[in-house]
């Protein structure tokens, strides 16, 4: 999105999930601090070249200064221990209402404790992974296309939300006409429009779906036919 | 010279035979290699034939049943010695010792002398004739010699022959030879007490002294039956020191008996694991191309049961005996112990009938060093691991990994990815997790199929309400259009082929889609 770098970003944590997830946001060109309240810690992820600040994770008021519920968009709790990610996303869910919050759950019951605790979005490491190893067992080949093109390191392909803007030659259209197949090496999965809520309508879903302005479409492709596709919406707008 | 000439040709010539070499293996199949899969019928029969001479000696002693029961025993006995003559055979090479003493003798330009290859041979053989199980086997074929027909009595020593089928049993005696010293230590007190109390009971109770042990071996029996708190009471003390002595021996005897109970139950208590360990290590030997999952952590515990749904066979090892335990309640085959041991992972199998190795442990040097062991055991073996830190991907790989998986690195670029697209990230997460309605599947197009040499086009994409996502080829195909493929490890990609992209047999369509819409498909595909 072209958001980026306009968002600011804490990452509470300063552990190998917490270091990991940096390094991919800042490669992604997002700013962000790491905060913890272990200094030792956070001079390892300073000589790695990260923005710290040492804090009291526990004390509402530190919160508060580090901007939260006012200009943090996005809050990662990252931190090793599961009854820490919950205490630090209530913190901040009661002072911030509206920041988006993302954390990780070492068991399976904590992911629902951290969903009552008001975290956005719950990732659980081991399940996944676990799930990807089961999935290089159970169908080597589509793992391995995934790997190699969508969730990879140096990937070619990539997921895109693009927004549809008024006039463009898109608005319209219906979801399972648009053929961008053919005109642009793109596969269209789906729409998102946000009169309906803010979940995917596939492609494939029997009912036949009109795109209007706002509506965002999910797309796959490469890099270079992404962007074509956005400046020729635009172009045409 | 003539001799030592001939014995050398006959080895070489025995080492060299491939027959000769075929029907000992034959051999060694049916009476001593625990994997075999003739073994167990062998056993069992021989268990039958074990009790059923036995029962035949015992009817033999009431009844008469005439010249069918010599020639069952006659015959159940050349069984038998066939049988110790084979185990001999097979125990070791005779021609091996030959050759070894022979190429010893030229090295230091000696002559070859038949007498030392002699000495060599009989020196292995009487290692196993003089072993245990050899010598219950001599003494189930022995008594049957008529000039000893007084030894009839150790033909129930052929029941002591169910050791040697019965692997229980086996496990039975190996668990309490584990405890030798602690029994040999109470032998030894038992035997000190018996021969204590049996002289006083001698001294004070015999017929001299108005009581009732007339002999030395009486007391014997009187202590021994006295310690071991049975009491018939057939003999019983007369005098006040008598007395004395058996209150004294029955005390001892409680003390005995509780020290005895307490050495096997312990010796059980601790070998129950192992024992429990062998039995699935035992029925993992009847399984083929299963999985080893080492470490059942929360990565070993999410694709365990994964496979489990799946019914796929597979085994796990873990260093936390707690664990196993967990494991085994949820119905998996579990195995303490620790499976960077070369011993323990032959155990399972490796190099043998398992097909992929997981090392899922959150430690990484362990996670290294299993790939490392496994590799070393089985050159295809498939290794999937598991790495906690990003500098251990590469030694994981140099180490002969297959894949290696990142689990803080999956967090990362989900989270990453999150950040961008929120609501695509999500539904493509799902569907790859399996969670959503909609599932991203291959699909084969059959040989010889309706779609066997169409375009892409005319595949029913559209009407089954189906995302074409891409096509799945062998490696050489080019893709016939300016659109990209990804070249994988056996397989070409071709990302969103162009319509008129031509389908061959065996290829792979790769199709977003509800899981009724893609049965449909592989359904019409059938046709």
């Amino acid at each position: 999105m072209s958001a980026k770098g306009r968002r600011k970003i804490v990452v509470a944590g300063s552990g190998p999930v917490a270091l990991e997830v940096a390094r991919q946001l800042r490669e992604r060109g997002e700013a962000l601090c790491l905060v913890d309240y272990d200094g030792e810690r956070l001079k390892k992820a300073r000589l790695a070249g990260f923005e710290v600040q040492q804090v009291n994770l526990q004390d509402d008021d530190e919160l508060l200064s580090l901007g939260l519920g006012t200009e943090v968009d996005v809050l990662f709790s990252l931190l090793d221990n599961d009854a820490d990610n919950v205490f630090l996303v209530i913190s901040a869910r009661a002072l911030a209402p509206e920041v988006s919050i993302v954390s990780i759950s070492e068991t399976e019951e904590t992911v629902k404790r951290l969903q009552a605790a008001g975290a956005t979005k719950v990732i659980d490491p081991y399940q996944i992974s676990g799930y990807r190893i089961y999935e290089m067992v159970h169908r080597p080949v589509i793992a391995e296309i995934m790997d190699r093109t969508v969730f990879g390191t140096d990937v070619d392909l990539e997921i895109a939300e693009i927004p549809v803007p008024a006039g463009s030659f898109l608005d319209g259209e219906y979801l399972d006409r648009l053929s961008l197949s053919s005109r642009y090496n793109l596969v269209v999965l789906g729409v998102v429009d946000r009169d309906y809520g803010d979940h995917l309508i596939f492609a494939t879903n029997p009912k036949r779906h009109r795109i209007d302005v706002d509506d965002v479409i999910v797309v796959i492709g490469q890099r270079e036919e992404l962007e074509r596709l956005r400046k020729e919406m635009t172009g045409s707008a | 010279m003539r001799l030592s000439d001939l014995v050398i040709r006959a080895a070489y010539w025995l080492e060299e035979s491939q027959r000769y070499r075929k029907v000992k293996r034959a051999a060694y199949d049916l009476l001593e290699n625990p994997h075999s899969t003739i073994r167990p019928y062998f056993d069992f029969f021989m268990m039958m034939l074990v009790l059923t001479s036995v029962f035949v000696l015992l009817y033999d002693v009431r009844h008469q049943l005439g010249h069918w029961a010599v020639k069952f025993e006659n015959l159940v006995v050349v069984i038998f010695i066939i049988e110790y003559l084979a185990r001999l055979w097979v125990y070791d090479d005779i021609h091996r010792h030959v050759i070894e003493v022979y190429e010893e003798s030229e090295l230091i330009n000696e002559p070859f002398r038949v007498s030392r290859a002699l000495r060599e041979i009989l020196r292995s053989k009487w290692a196993y004739v003089s072993s245990p199980l050899a010598i219950i086997d001599l003494l189930a074929i022995i008594p049957s010699y008529r000039p000893l027909r007084i030894l009839r009595l150790f033909l129930l020593f052929r029941l002591f022959k169910l050791f040697r089928y019965a692997q229980n049993i086996q496990e039975f005696g190996s668990v309490l030879r584990e405890k030798q010293s602690e029994l040999f230590t109470l032998l030894t007190l038992l035997l000190f007490i018996l021969v204590i109390g049996s002289s006083a009971i001698y001294l004070f109770e015999s017929s001299s002294h108005g009581g009732e042990v007339h002999g030395f071996f009486e007391g014997i029996y009187w202590a021994l039956v006295t310690l071991s708190t049975v009491g018939y009471g057939d003999i019983t003390p007369q005098t006040f020191e008598g007395r004395l002595v058996t209150m004294v021996l029955i005390l001892s005897g409680i003390g005995v008996i509780s020290f005895f109970t307490s050495i096997v139950v312990s010796a059980f208590q601790e070998k129950l694991g192992e024992v429990r360990d062998r039995q699935v290590l035992g029925q993992l030997q009847k399984k083929k191309d299963y999985t080893v999952i080492c470490g059942h952590g929360r990565v070993g515990q999410v694709v365990a049961g994964y496979l489990h749904q799946d019914h796929q066979p597979f085994v796990v090892i873990d260093e936390n005996r707690e664990v196993v335990m967990a494991a085994r309640r949820r119905g998996y085959l579990a195995v303490h112990g620790k499976a960077q041991r070369l011993g323990m992972l032959r155990k399972l199998g490796v190099g043998r009938n398992a097909r992929r190795i997981l090392c899922l442990t959150g430690d990484d040097v362990v996670n290294v060093y299993i790939t490392l062991t496994a590799r070393q055991l089985d050159e295809k073996i498939e290794i999937i691991s598991r790495a906690n830190h990003h500098r251990t991907m590469k030694k994981l790989m140099l180490a002969g990994a297959s894949h290696a998986v990142e689990p803080f690195k999956v967090v990362g670029l989900i989270a990453g990815e999150y950040i961008g697209q929120p609501v695509a990230f999500e539904a493509v997460q799902g569907i790859l997790m399996g969670q959503e309605e909609i599932a991203l599947e291959a699909v084969r197009v059959p040989r010889g199929s309706w779609l066997d040499g169409r375009r892409v086009e005319e595949a029913p994409l559209e009407e089954l309400r189906l995302i074409l996502f891409g096509v799945i080829t062998p490696l050489e195909r080019e893709s016939d259009h300016v659109r990209h493929h990804y070249d994988l490890r056996a397989h070409r990609f071709q990302f969103n082929p162009g319509a008129d992209f031509v389908l061959l047999g065996e290829d792979m369509l790769l199709v977003f889609g509800h899981r009724y819409s893609i049965l449909r498909l592989r359904h019409r595909l059938k046709r």
